[in-house]
């Protein structure tokens, strides 16, 4: 019968053993803290492209030309509000600005709020400009000369604004050399979902050269990159899955040998196959909970707080200094992990402890 | 006197119906009563302690019974075998059995942590085995720093923790030099002041003409002799 004498000498035995079960719980909880930091990092990259993304049109319509982006003019638009279901078209001016002394591109978003003096700016560009000396404002080189912007406010980097520079219509206009009836992509609101498709066919229909993206397609552009299954993320899991089953390969060896004589001592001064079980059960479960736990709040605090240093630079290049990740947690996720993690170890500890349990251990401890 | 321990016709064969068939036990017929000390004696493979490991349950007979306060041992499902284990049998083995790495109290009570008594009762029940074993004052130390005469008394306060009336003892002598062996025959005189029914399998000499001693079984390849 399980008790609070068997629990407790469960939990002897376990510091009994404590250097071989060391060993067990610094590698389980560096493959769960690496798991959960890649995991907590692609959540939180999908969370900002996502969260982006919801603030767009159902359709982001970008012109070409010999496969290069070129922009898009009113007469777009005019067409593009032609086609039934369609309910607005916005003309939309970003682009990229070539910083020569750093070699940079900065991403010049347009924000109405903002004067034609001021920009607001992401704090890895804050950091970029005044290695230059530009602290309280920047000289932009442009067609008509230099534009000056003071920086008005710095805004935390994350995935989406880690190079973003906030300045009016007019001046990114000037920046990025549009003229008054150009755009760099158009957004269009389709208020019914179902249509959504169709009318992309319709756009493409009638200007081929375009390039028309849903909102669900770039969804899964987003979901393709940062999904587990891709590139590095997946690199990083079979390194933690190689890791793991050599974490059990260790366990069930650990079992053999001397804790094989022990199990039959146990089982000669009366307990029973299902008392060994539970015993193992309980000394393990300790150092797999621990494990786990431990893991998953090192792996928070590596990525939320620190930063995700290494990582980071692995995922988003070196330029990612200054991005901060959004604090996302997918409890779902960290539960599936669990499930496929803890319940491996404890069975890769069972399994041969309940296979020697059931030997005859009467040669075993003569 | 009732009968304590009654083997009938028990065999016990290794590797049954195969090229490398070995008979360890033939057709073996015992009646030990309660509270008798039997020594078991015969060679080294001569199948006493394949016969001790029976009797305690510890492997199954491949036929024949082991009636044990009439109850027949020999087809017991794991968990009353390991019960009647744990409450009624307790074994002395040679190289002794201990937990390294546990002190010798935390080996004394491990077969008491199957059972959910208070923590009074189980300190007082571990002291008092402590105290028939005269081991209570090494009751902190870690048994690997023990002597094989204190592993010895250790293992003896482990096999009366649970107050079995059955004890079982396999070469208990053979780690042991001569003044530990004559102890363990002074413990032996103990067991029967406490009516413990004893079966000690051994080849060594110092078991021999004891007065205590109540019978002796000659075993040879397998067969009482």
């Amino acid at each position: 019968m399980i008790n609070k004498n068997f629990v407790d000498f469960s939990i002897l035995l376990l510091l009994k053993d404590k250097k071989e079960y060391l060993f067990s719980f610094f590698i389980f909880t560096f493959i769960v803290f690496l798991a959960s930091s890649i995991l907590f990092i692609s959540d939180s990259i999908k969370h900002d492209l996502f969260i982006a993304l919801d603030k767009q049109h159902q359709i982001i319509v970008k012109n070409t030309k010999s496969g290069r982006y070129t922009p898009l003019s009113e007469e777009h638009i005019d067409s593009i509000l032609q086609i039934s279901g369609v309910d607005n078209v916005k003309g939309k001016v970003d682009g990229y600005y070539y910083f020569a002394q750093d070699r940079r591109y900065f991403h010049i978003v347009v924000d109405e709020s903002l004067d034609e003096h001021s920009m607001i700016i992401s704090s890895e560009i804050k950091s970029i400009l005044a290695k230059f000396k530009y602290t309280t404002q920047f000289n932009f080189l442009t067609q008509d000369g230099i534009t000056s912007l003071d920086i008005k406010k710095v805004i935390k980097s994350n995935i989406i604004s880690n190079d973003v520079i906030l300045v009016n219509e007019d001046i990114a206009r000037k920046i990025l050399n549009m003229d008054e009836d150009e755009y760099s992509y158009l957004d269009v609101l389709v208020p019914n979902n179902s249509e959504i498709d169709f009318i992309s066919l319709k756009i493409v229909d009638l200007y081929p050269d375009i390039k028309v993206k849903t909102k669900n397609d770039l969804k899964s552009d987003y979901e393709y990159v940062f999904y587990y299954k891709g590139g590095i993320f997946m690199i990083l899991y079979i390194v933690s899955m190689i890791s793991f089953f050599i974490l059990l390969k260790n366990q069930i060896s650990s079992v053999f040998g001397e804790k094989k004589r022990e199990i039959a001592i146990f089982r000669s001064i009366g307990f029973a196959i299902k008392d060994i079980i539970f015993l193992k059960f309980i000394q393990n479960s300790v150092v797999a909970l621990c494990s786990y736990f431990l893991g998953v709040f090192l792996a928070y605090i590596f990525v939320f707080i620190f930063g995700a240093p290494l990582l980071k630079n692995i995922f988003l290049g070196h330029d990612a200094s200054h991005i901060i990740f959004t604090p996302i947690v997918d409890v779902k996720t960290l539960f599936v992990m669990f499930i496929f993690t803890v319940i491996p170890f404890l069975a890769s500890i069972l399994l041969p402890a309940w296979k020697i349990a059931v030997e005859d251990m009467s040669e075993v401890i003569k | 006197m009732r009968s304590k321990i009654l083997i009938r016709n028990l065999y016990k064969i290794y590797n049954e119906k195969k090229e490398n068939e070995f008979f360890a036990l033939k057709n073996i017929n015992l009646n030990i009563k309660c509270g008798e000390i039997v020594i078991i004696k015969g060679i080294s493979g001569s199948g006493k302690s394949t016969l001790l490991s029976l009797i305690g349950a510890l492997s199954k007979p491949s036929s024949g019974d082991i009636l044990v306060n009439e109850q027949n041992i020999a087809k017991l499902p794991d968990i009353f075998s390991s019960q009647y284990r744990n409450e009624e049998v307790g074994f002395i083995f040679q190289s002794f059995n201990l937990v390294d790495g546990l002190s010798v109290y935390d080996n004394v009570k491990a077969p008491l942590v199957l059972s959910n008594i208070n923590q009074d009762e189980l300190k007082k029940k571990i002291n008092l085995a402590l105290e028939v074993a005269n081991i209570a004052h090494k009751s902190q130390q870690m048994v690997s720093n023990l002597s094989g005469g204190e592993k010895q008394r250790c293992a003896i306060a482990r096999a009366l923790v649970n107050s079995p009336s059955l004890i079982l003892a396999d070469e208990p002598t053979a780690n042991l030099d001569k003044n530990n062996s004559l102890i363990f025959v002074d413990i032996l005189k103990k067991f029967k002041q406490l009516n413990k029914t004893v079966v000690v399998a051994t080849h060594d000499t110092i078991f021999d003409n004891l007065a205590f001693v109540d019978t002796y079984v000659n075993i040879e390849d397998g067969a009482i002799i």
